[in-house]
């Protein structure tokens, strides 16, 4: 079964990889928060992933803290936007 | 009364949490929760809204039904993805929300933007506004499938 | 291995195909707004897919609990945060394509 987990993991690892090539490379300035918001979607999700490989569930309360960071991060961030492009 | 249910949901999370019982721990998720319940208690001051904790068992009937949704159109939008950009004809309409309990219009936007395909891209007391990646998911949006979900789980009582 | 075990190996996979659908998704679609439908497949049913493999994975006991607290505020904060992005996005003056084809007929006319 590990080897199984060591799959989704990788699997994982190669959708945020996707996802990081997006948020590099895009048209606008919010297609690159899309991209970061699902890399960091993917993070938690690895984190999980990760903690069940070490067999080490502890990791699962990480995963949880990142969520919720990273959620207001990206709306912090978004507030940022739209004030400097009001004043632009 | 809605602290007191506060009180239990805080202290039932830090337990499912923590899953230590030591004193020392104990306590910190005591303190926890009663700095918890201050900002609560402190934040009605300038907040409005009726602050009922709904019934679980409501929650427990929608979720499945919405996992369901959401797995039928992630399917449909996952083929769209493989078969090609040029058939895909985004759209956009305001939907009324009228049949939708007052306290559970964001949950009906959130489950608009939950389920792929459609997503609610403003919301104001009268109607939402959605952009649907196929006409036809607001076809099925206006049949109010969902809207009638929601007022028949929650009940058009507690509006 | 069991079978609880072959059903999460299944959810795990079908996750990772939807995961990997929205990744792509991102760089085929056409424009901002139909580009967040392919992110939000990823946001909901690849996470709810994995989290779900994971969850048969435990013993069942606070493991699997944490593990539905962190579907759960995924659940919740995905959905928010595309709805901040989208409306953020029409602020800034990002057209979706029928209304650019308006104004393209507008202009023309």
């Amino acid at each position: 079964m590990d080897s199984v987990l060591a799959a989704s993991g990788l699997g994982i690892l190669i959708v945020m990889a996707i996802a990081l090539a997006r948020a590099m490379v895009a048209p606008t300035v919010y297609d690159r928060i899309l991209g970061v918001n699902m890399f960091g979607t993917k993070t938690v999700l690895f984190i999980a992933t990760i903690g069940f490989i070490m067999g080490r569930p502890d990791f699962l309360d990480i995963a949880i803290v990142y969520a919720l960071i990273n959620f207001i991060g990206m709306v912090a961030v978004l507030r940022f936007f739209e004030y400097t492009s009001e004043s632009n | 009364m809605y602290l007191a249910k506060w009180t239990i949901l805080l202290a039932v999370f830090w337990l499912l949490l923590s899953g230590f019982m030591q004193p020392l721990l104990l306590s910190f998720g005591a303190i926890s929760v009663a700095i918890v319940l201050l900002v609560i208690k402190r934040m009605d001051v300038i907040d409005e809204q009726p602050r009922t904790i709904g019934s679980p068992l409501a929650a427990l009937i929608y979720i499945p039904w919405l996992l369901y949704q959401i797995f039928l159109s992630s399917i449909q939008v996952t083929r769209l993805i493989w078969t090609g950009k040029t058939k895909v004809s985004p759209s956009i309409a305001k939907l009324p929300v009228s049949s939708v309990p007052e306290n559970k219009k964001v949950l009906y936007a959130n489950s608009i933007t939950l389920t792929p395909g459609t997503l609610s891209v403003d919301l104001d007391e009268e109607e939402v506004t959605v952009h649907a990646l196929e006409s036809s998911s607001i076809e099925e949006l206006e049949q109010g499938g969902m809207a009638d979900k929601i007022a028949k789980t929650w009940g058009k009582k507690n509006g | 291995m069991s079978a609880l075990d072959y059903l999460s190996a299944a959810l795990l996979l079908l996750g990772f195909i939807f995961s990997l659908s929205g990744a792509i998704g991102l760089f085929r679609f056409p424009d901002f707004f139909t580009r967040i439908h392919a992110s939000s497949v990823t946001d909901s049913s690849g996470a709810v897919c994995i989290i779900l493999g994971l969850a048969l994975q435990t013993n069942f006991d606070l493991v699997t609990v944490k593990l539905l607290f962190i579907l759960f505020f995924l659940l919740l904060t995905g959905p928010t945060g595309s709805h901040a992005l989208a409306k953020s996005a029409r602020h800034g003056g990002l057209l979706t394509i029928p209304e650019c084809q308006e104004k393209a007929k507008d202009g023309v006319s």
